[in-house]
């Protein structure tokens, strides 16, 4: 038998079928965590709002176009929850210090790429909250300027400019001569 | 006259109509070329950042809760399932018995066993007032025969009604017992 589609189990979970929600959550919440995880630093804090996430997108599922993919629509709906979570509180817990977990590479590899990656985090979570959302909607969830300006609700000119400037702070922490 | 920040962006973004033209003037100018590759470096950068493991499973918290009572052990089912069985083979065997045995009963009538016994309790009460007023001529207590009463009221054929109801009740008793224990 064909493991169901998230058609399927959005299709189920509208009718009350909790195990078919669960099934979706199960399927998205790696992915829904990361993009929490990249917009606010701080594991405790991704954790809640990818949870939050779905409690929230259950509300609203019965808007939910079925002819769209659910993945991408998902991923937005945290993104949008990880701004307005940093617009509401002002970060009181200290940033993440955890390193994270890959374990394809040999330990000096790993010590490396997990350096760069807390580089590239901290980095990130350095840049202002507007700039850290047009960063992660372009480069993680691939959307056009167009479509950032639609979700975000702001003029393009708007878009590009957050993109670009927060690219030049990036390029700055990431690619300054030692 | 350099390329702009702005049109660098969108060349790599793939958000300009001008590629043509920008990259004409990339293969002239190794100072605008320079900027381009930095900032190539910096989507490399952003692409080769790992996915972390989430700490704890979400979608458990979306799943339906299993039931919290512990399961009955397994020979209590059984029992309750045989007990039910049993009673429901009694029941089945009481029916013949109805419907023969039914419309020769003579149930003794309500109010006249009323009667007798608020008639018993009454002459009780003289009896006790009696001694009460009048200690000295001892004590003896009435001896009443109670003529209407049937003699053995309870016949074959009350048993099997008798025995049918609580077959009834065992059966919804045991039934939902199980159906609470499952859910
Ligand atoms: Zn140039």
């Amino acid at each position: 038998m064909n493991a169901p589609t998230d058609r399927d189990l959005i299709l189920r979970a509208r009718r009350g079928d909790a195990e078919a929600y669960g099934d979706l959550v199960a399927r998205h919440q790696t992915s829904v965590f990361n993009v929490c995880y990249r917009i606010l630093h701080n594991r405790a804090d991704a954790e809640d709002l990818a949870q939050e996430t779905f409690i929230r997108a259950l509300d609203r599922l019965h808007t939910f176009d079925l002819e769209r993919e659910f993945s991408p629509w998902i991923r937005r709906v945290a993104a949008n929850l990880c701004l307005n979570h940093i617009e509401s509180h002002k970060p009181s817990a200290p940033l993440d210090e955890e390193r994270d977990e890959d374990k394809t590479q040999s330990p000096g590899e790993q010590v490396e790429v997990k350096e760069r990656s807390e580089q590239i985090r901290s980095a990130l979570a350095s840049l202002p909250p507007h700039y850290r959302l047009v960063v992660e909607l372009r480069h993680y969830q691939e959307l056009s300027y167009d479509e950032i300006a639609n979700e975000l609700d702001i003029p393009l000119s708007d878009v590009k400019s957050h993109l670009f400037r927060a690219r030049k702070l990036l390029v700055e922490k990431l690619h300054a001569p030692d | 006259m350099h390329l702009t920040d702005e049109q660098l962006n969108e060349y790599l973004d793939n958000e300009t109509a001008n590629r043509a033209e920008i990259e004409t003037h990339l293969d002239s100018c190794d100072e605008c070329a320079a900027r381009l590759s930095a900032l190539q470096a910096l989507f490399t950068d952003l692409d080769s950042l790992p996915e972390v493991t989430l700490p704890r499973d979400i979608a458990a918290r979306f799943r339906p809760r299993p039931s919290l009572a512990p399961q009955l052990p397994h020979w209590l089912t059984l029992t309750a399932t045989l007990q039910a069985a049993a009673a429901l083979v009694a029941l089945i065997v009481a029916i013949p018995f109805f419907s023969i045995m039914l419309p020769k009963v003579e149930m003794p009538s309500f109010t006249t066993w009323f009667f007798e016994i608020q008639s018993l309790w009454t002459s009780w009460l003289d009896t006790l007032s009696n001694l009460a007023l009048s200690p000295i001529e001892g004590f003896q207590l009435p001896n009443y025969q109670f003529a209407n009463l049937p003699t053995y009221p309870v016949e074959l054929s009350t048993l099997f009604i008798a025995l049918a109801i609580v077959s009834i009740f065992w059966i919804f008793g045991n039934g939902m017992l199980l159906r609470n224990n499952r859910s």
